[in-house]
């Protein structure tokens, strides 16, 4: 008799397959530095970016660059979603103005961002400011685009109810529209936070001076690339943290309001 | 004419792809009867049942509600739908209150009346799931108090057990009747099952091609097991059966 793995085991073996496959990376990477002696300039092995990293942070010397870019990525988050959550609020529910608005959107996110950071300068100075705008410019348009998903695609048969029951539009926006899209905005949010860290660290490459967008345009410069390759691996691990994070809220709310099975 | 009388009045109602869903249907139902609307897909039950509710406007003709043209969803007129189209963020309890909550804080008496009509239905112990949590059977119960809350005059229903299975879908039909009768509402009830409607209606009306092609009156004299099995049941599903095939060869 053959024996069925669980969906709980089956999933700590692809962990486990998963991690076994950076490991096995790594030790290539280590070995093929090592063997063919390639220039710490170049490619650095990743026992010395560790190393690097490792003294970055014991020192000191990362937790500015990092609570600098954290902070500005945290600023233009809230600021790109107040935005795109409003934003898609009104699009969704007012098709005029969506049809007047939504080619100008769209516009705004197929402009590349880079391109934009000059006229930043010009208009905001270096600093953080520019770099929170351009953080929240990226980070607005999915929350944006799913808010207003959610609030122009409810369920005709619920919205039949809530026209019997005499509600008003904005009573069937607050009491049906949104939490009916609660999964769909909720996505939204998932995408920004993602996005939030390429705006912060994008635009602290061309307008500031402090944050670790900053910091590797500085170990470029300094040609330190064991530097570049640890401040990379940072801002990936804080990616990571804050998506998950975003996932373990996105699971608490939607269990909460029942889309999801306790 | 009775005020509390639904009236259809030469009403024609059609969508742009199909023009004569509704022909110059012409029909009414007394205050405090239940009417069903039998016929097969696609004959206009459903959208003559939209345009009582106030969902749609006839394009000539008229409904009247109380005397009264209707051109926007009346408030004492209750709609259950073909689904439960229950709330599933929202509690039982807060379902059943929902007619009230979209507009007000709910008074203790409206409360203590929504936990009466759900211990009626055999809900009492379920007052704080979610839907998800109940059966079909339950949360069409959970519809149908939600209608019932506001105690409408008529209340309008688009083949809400359509979806249950036959047992469920009979304990529902008994209950029902039962229900109504108590409050004295009118209702007017979609259905293409002929049993269903001789087990519930005084009348049924048989629709085809967007017309009342005939109003069967149904004399039963108890709504109970009893009466789905016998010989003047079985009797009166033949007539309707027969005349169903009688306006579709008209036709």
């Amino acid at each position: 008799m053959t024996k069925r793995n669980t969906p709980s085991t089956s999933k700590q073996v692809t962990l486990v397959m998963s991690a076994a496959l950076c490991v096995c990376a790594l030790i290539l990477w280590e070995w093929l530095v090592r063997a063919k002696g390639i220039s710490a300039l170049v490619l650095p092995a990743p026992s010395s970016i560790a190393l690097t990293l490792w003294q970055g942070l014991r020192s000191g010397y990362l937790w500015p660059h990092m609570l600098q870019t954290l902070a500005e990525w945290a600023a233009g988050l809230s600021l790109g979603c107040v935005l795109g959550f409003v934003g898609g609020l009104v699009l969704g529910e007012v098709a005029l103005v969506r049809q007047i608005a939504l080619p100008y959107i769209v516009t705004s996110q197929v402009v590349p961002k880079l391109a934009l950071a000059p006229l930043f300068i010009v208009w905001f100075g270096f600093g953080a400011l520019p770099t929170v705008v351009m953080t929240a410019l990226i980070c607005f348009f999915p929350l944006l685009e799913n808010t207003m998903t959610a609030v122009s695609q409810a369920d005709a048969q619920q919205l039949d109810l809530f026209r019997m029951l005499r509600a008003s539009r904005w009573t069937t926006l607050v009491q049906l529209k949104l939490p009916q899209g609660l999964p769909t905005v909720l996505t939204g949010l998932r995408m920004a936070v993602v996005l939030a860290w390429v705006g912060a660290v994008v635009g602290e490459f061309t307008t500031a001076s402090k944050g670790l967008g900053a910091l590797i345009i500085a170990a470029q410069g300094s040609m330190d690339t064991a530097l570049m390759f640890a401040v990379l691996v940072l801002i990936t691990a804080l990616g990571w943290v804050s998506y998950q994070a975003c996932g373990v809220f996105e699971r608490f709310v939607l269990r909460q309001t029942g889309f999801l099975k306790r | 004419m009775n005020p509390q009388t639904l009236e259809f009045s030469q009403v024609s109602f059609g969508f742009d792809d199909w023009p004569h869903v509704l022909l110059n249907a012409s029909w009414h139902v007394p205050a405090g009867e239940f009417h069903c609307l039998l016929g097969r897909s696609g004959c206009g039950k459903t959208t003559l049942l939209k345009l009582a509710a106030g969902l749609l406007t006839p394009q000539s003709g008229q409904v009247l509600w109380h005397g009264v043209p209707v051109l926007q969803p009346m408030p004492d007129v209750g709609f259950v739908f073909q689904t439960p189209t229950l709330l599933h963020w929202l509690s039982v309890l807060d379902n059943v209150l929902l007619p009230i909550k979209l507009h007000r804080a709910c008074t203790p008496q409206e409360q203590q009346r929504a936990l009466d009509v759900l211990s009626q239905m055999g809900l009492a112990a379920m007052l704080h799931q979610r839907p998800s949590q109940l059966s079909g059977g339950q949360q069409s119960r959970v519809a149908i108090a939600r209608a019932l809350m506001t105690e409408p005059a008529l209340l309008l229903m688009d083949e809400p057990f359509a979806a249950l299975d036959a047992l469920t879908r009979e304990d529902l039909q008994t209950e029902l009747r039962q229900w109504v009768t108590r409050l004295g509402t009118s209702v007017v009830f979609v259905t293409h099952d002929i049993s269903e409607a001789v087990f519930l209606a005084d009348h049924v009306a048989v629709m085809n091609q967007g017309c009342i092609a005939q109003d069967v009156q149904i004399q039963a004299p108890l709504r109970d097991k009893s009466w789905r099995y016998s010989p003047a049941f079985v009797q009166h599903c033949a007539a309707l059966r027969d005349a169903l095939d009688d306006v579709s060869m008209l036709a």
